[in-house]
């Protein structure tokens, strides 16, 4: 950690989501009448400041992927909003605006290009749709590609299956660039590639947002690349945010019992310091009808009866800015260890 | 000293097709019994190839081998018909990443673990069904009793997970190779079963081969680890040795690239370039392209295997050069 | 803009095209090679029908009927009506081309579009138009071409538009399944969270990386479709007498079978050859588009 930076300076927040919620029905039968409800996203509020990157993790089914693409309405929410810039999205800021100020990476940089377009066709097709005609948006791709370190004159005429992965997923963040988004997505943008390339893509990432200003969203599985890259953390479980906080809080003093788990659960890097318990036993449970009060309480080694009852909603922690939604953690929620504390 | 379990001297695996890739250029190394090997590396580093090799499991027709594979005193390469699958299953066992692909989706889990014992043992039925509910209660399945009659679709990931162990370790094998069992998984699910293969290791007794991509994971169930680049094995050693000795550049690289303890804001040690394409054989060092301290001598000529201690083994000019002081 | 782009703009490394490198693979394949060069054989047999042919396909004489191979000047012998079998085999490619391709080119643009629309939509489009297929779907192929033509009546055009009728279905279905699977790949995705609008995804993203497979799928049904058009005029429901076409061929010399054999069993042969010349060059298609081979 960088010891001389002002200790957290709230930044002003550039994305504010609030009560987001997506459900997807099951379909099934002959009819297709409705066999349950996945609740992907249940009611999640964040916000993401303007020029910091909010790292955010969970195992399958939490509901990361499915609130990235929230963000980038590639889906349109069930309920809730988003505001960008302090602009309601669909009201005061067209979708239209949305889609080109927020851009998202995904995971398989083979499955996001165009096998039939050229590199610099593929990322001069979003600039060309909004507009750009078509020399201008040729000579962004070269500029483009150059800037994420893809010579354009070895690299504008390749097709996808010509690039290693590494240089794909580069490519795709220049797509993603092309339309000077305030707010980039990365969805597992870094997860499919070898250890050695994606620290070469990471560097990439980080120069890039220190250049351009941009604000990340970071989805990630791997809790070593997400410490790295982010400014604050949000763990999810289940559709819904267990913890959220500046990264050092939640690294270094997870409120959440999920979080500690997540955290005790990865390798340890030390021969003499195995893992000798397993933090949490058992698969993460299905997203369909998950169970009622904290969704977490079916896993929990310190749940109590209230906890299958209420949902005990985000509560501030010791830090600034720090909120966990556990029962531990407040005062006279009925939970005993909660009562002894108070 | 015993006799190794697994023996490998100079395995070389090339695969012909529309090009030749020479995916494993002169591997060897030794696992005693009771054993646990880590194989690390990148994709294309013939990691996954090498494991394969001891079962005889890559495509007959398409594949040249060369080199000696021993497994319990048995010549692998020379293996045919009854004898080769009795080795399979038998003497070793193999899991993989995906467990579908070693579950048969048409039988229950019972039955299929049942199978193999009364085919590898001679049992009967009911010994096999025996078996098969010892070896679900083994993996920590709950409720085994009623998980026998369970297909494997009906399962969760970490629930099949367990199951493709038990299947493996039902014959009880001398030596288990597992490759990337648990990359697919969720953090908290891949812990538990990295917990309960090393618990297994210990109480079947046997050696297991361990193939990831993941230092962590490596660090977590082997003694040993040896880190493979571009088909060749560039350094061995003891977990302690490698983690926290590095001599070669690469090991070096990889371990900075996991970014545990990464400092926040400064910039990463990250190895430039791409791993090589392998369609011609190595003729000097595979890794000097993108090697950040390469000497003069890299590109031309093949490093030679230096043992800078017992157990150790780092395929590069400087940990040779280190050795000899002045 | 920097300089540097600007420079780069004249001396870009080109990669060969896909199509190139489609026809590259595909000319080193030496069967689907040959089964092209069979077929541009018969189109120029047909085209050139006039010239080749040594008779009047039409001219018979009751005199010489039935005449085996190697008959002076009838090479191949003679019909039951005494006309050369030679002649009317070179012209009977044209018509038995014609009605072996021709409803395959048209099912091809118009299931294309149904196929395309419904999977790229999605939703309820695409229950209305892949239920209204699935009707047609329920008849066998050979059926529906027969049920058609005989409610339409004999005739080249009916025929025609039976067996048009007959192909769209199953190149709709496919197209659909395609089309459907492009769609939830990630770059249609990243082009829709770029703002084009639909016509231009299906254009620039989903066309390209559909029309392959639905082409190589309706070059294999050329050699049905010549067969389904042979058999048409086999029951005298597609091209009438005297009008040289090998299915025609086929039912008029099948009382010949015991008189001369060989020389009945050439429409058959024809119709072989061109079938499996189809279908061998769509399956050599089919490798040389497979980018991961």
């Amino acid at each position: 950690m960088n010891a001389s930076a002002p200790i957290p300076r709230p930044p002003k927040p550039l994305l504010t989501v609030t009560g987001l919620t997506k459900h997807f029905a099951l379909k099934g039968g002959l009819f297709g009448q409705s066999r349950g409800v996945v609740r992907a996203v249940d009611d999640i509020s964040f916000e993401v400041g303007e020029g910091e990157t909010l790292g955010i993790v969970g195992e399958s089914g939490c509901g990361k992927s499915t609130t990235a693409r929230l963000l980038v309405d590639l889906i349109s929410p069930d309920s809730g909003d988003i505001q960008l810039g302090g602009k309601l999205v669909g009201s005061e800021l067209p979708i239209r605006e949305l889609r080109r100020q927020v851009q998202m990476v995904f995971q398989d940089s083979y499955a996001s290009l165009n096998p039939r377009l050229t590199m610099e066709d593929a990322i001069s097709f979003g600039p060309m749709v909004n507009g750009m005609a078509r020399n201008a948006a040729v000579r962004l791709a070269h500029d483009l590609l150059a800037r994420v370190g893809l010579e354009p004159r070895r690299f504008a005429g390749r097709y996808p299956h010509e690039l290693s992965g590494g240089q794909r997923q580069r490519v795709n963040i220049a797509r993603a660039l092309a339309f000077s988004p305030k707010v980039v997505v990365l969805d597992e943008a870094v997860s499919a590639l070898d250890k050695s390339v994606e620290a070469q893509v990471l560097n990439l990432l980080t120069d890039l947002k220190a250049e351009l200003g941009l604000t990340y969203v970071f989805i990630s599985h791997d809790l070593n690349v997400v410490r790295y890259m982010s400014d604050r953390v949000m763990v999810m479980y289940l559709g819904q945010v267990a913890e959220v906080g500046p990264v050092d809080a939640i690294y270094g003093a997870p409120a959440h019992p999920y979080s500690r788990a997540l955290l005790a659960a990865m390798p340890s890097m030390d021969p003499d310091r195995r893992t000798m318990e397993a933090p949490l036993a058992g698969d993460p449970p299905n997203p369909i009808n998950p169970p009622p009060g904290c969704r977490f309480h079916t896993r929990c080694r310190f749940a109590d009866a209230v906890c299958s009852m209420s949902d005990p909603g985000l509560y501030t922690m010791g830090t600034p800015g720090h909120l966990a939604a556990c029962h531990l953690h407040i005062p006279a929620s009925g939970h005993k260890a909660a009562e002894l504390a108070a | 000293m015993s006799a190794p379990l697994v023996e490998i001297e100079d395995l070389k695996v090339r695969f012909h097709g529309a090009r030749t890739v020479h995916a494993v250029n002169g591997v060897s190394f030794r696992l005693d019994a009771g054993e646990t090997l880590g194989i690390l590396g990148e994709s294309g580093s013939g990691k996954s190839v090498t494991l394969k090799t001891l079962l005889r499991l890559l495509p007959e027709n398409r594949t040249e081998i060369g080199g000696r594979v021993r497994v319990d005193g048995v010549d692998i390469l020379a293996l045919k018909g009854k004898a080769l699958a009795d080795h399979r299953g038998g003497t070793a066992s193999m899991i993989f990443q995906d467990p579908m692909l070693a579950l048969d989706p048409v039988y229950t889990i019972g039955d299929q673990i049942a199978e193999a014992v009364m085919r590898h043992e001679g049992a009967s039925a009911a010994e096999g069904r025996a078996r098969a509910l010892d070896m679900l209660t083994r993996v920590r399945i709950p409720s085994p009793e009623r998980r026998l009659n369970a297909y494997p679709h009906e399962m969760s990931g970490g629930m099949r997970q367990r199951a493709m162990i038990a299947l493996a370790l039902a014959c009880r094998p001398k030596l288990l190779l597992a490759d990337e069992p648990t990359t697919a998984l969720d953090a908290t699910v891949q812990i538990q079963i990295l917990l309960l293969l090393r618990e297994l290791q210990r109480e079947f007794g046997m050696g297991m081969i361990f193939v990831t991509h993941d230092i962590g994971v490596a660090t977590e169930v082997s003694d040993r680890i040896a880190v493979m680049y571009a088909g060749e094995i560039v350094e061995t050693g003891t977990v302690r040795d490698l983690i926290r000795d590095p001599r070669h550049p690469y090991t070096k690289g990889l371990l900075a690239a996991n970014l545990h303890g990464a400092v926040k804001g400064s910039r990463l040690q990250a190895i430039p370039g791409a791993p090589p394409a392998l369609e011609e054989p190595p003729r000097a060092c595979s890794f000097a392209p993108r090697c950040p301290v390469k000497v003069s001598g890299c590109d031309t000529q093949r490093p030679p295997a230096i043992t800078p201690g017992a157990g150790r083994m780092v395929r590069c000019v400087l940990a040779e050069a280190a050795l000899q002081p002045g | 803009m920097s300089a540097a782009a600007l420079d780069s703009l004249a001396t870009i490394e080109k990669s060969p095209g896909y199509w190139s490198g489609v026809m590259r693979r595909f000319r080193r394949d030496p069967v689907a090679m040959l089964a092209l060069a069979i077929i541009l054989g018969l189109v120029l047999m047909a085209i050139f029908a006039p010239w080749i042919a040594p008779n009047d396909p039409y001219r018979g004489q009751m005199l010489r009927r039935l005449r085996p191979m190697g008959t002076p000047g009838f090479p191949l012998g003679t019909d039951e009506l005494g006309r050369d079998m030679l002649t009317r085999l070179i012209y009977g490619a044209r018509l038995s081309l014609l009605m072996g391709v021709t409803p395959v080119i048209i099912a091809f643009f118009i299931g294309s579009a149904i196929g395309i629309a419904a999977g790229y939509v999605g939703g309820w489009l695409n229950t209305v138009l892949m239920r209204t297929v699935d009707v047609f779907f329920a008849f066998p192929s050979v059926l529906l071409a027969i049920a058609l033509s005989g409610a339409l009546g004999a005739g080249i055009f009916n025929g025609l538009l039976s067996l048009t009728i007959v192909f769209v279905p199953p190149i709709a279905r496919i197209a659909e399944s395609v089309t459907t699977a492009v769609r939830k790949i990630e770059y249609v995705e990243a082009a829709r969270a770029s703002g084009a609008s639909s016509f231009t995804i299906v254009r620039v993203h989903v066309l390209g990386n559909v029309i392959g497979p639905i082409f190589v799928y309706a070059t294999g049904l050329i050699s049905v479709s010549l067969i389904l058009a042979s058999g048409l005029s086999f029951l005298g429901l597609g091209v009438k007498p005297p009008e040289p076409e090998w299915g025609l061929m086929l039912n008029t010399l099948r009382n010949a079978i015991y008189v001369q054999p060989w020389v009945a069993a050439l429409p058959g042969a024809m119709i072989f050859i061109t079938s499996i010349s189809f279908n061998l060059l769509s399956d050599g298609l089919r490798s040389a588009m497979d980018l991961k081979a």
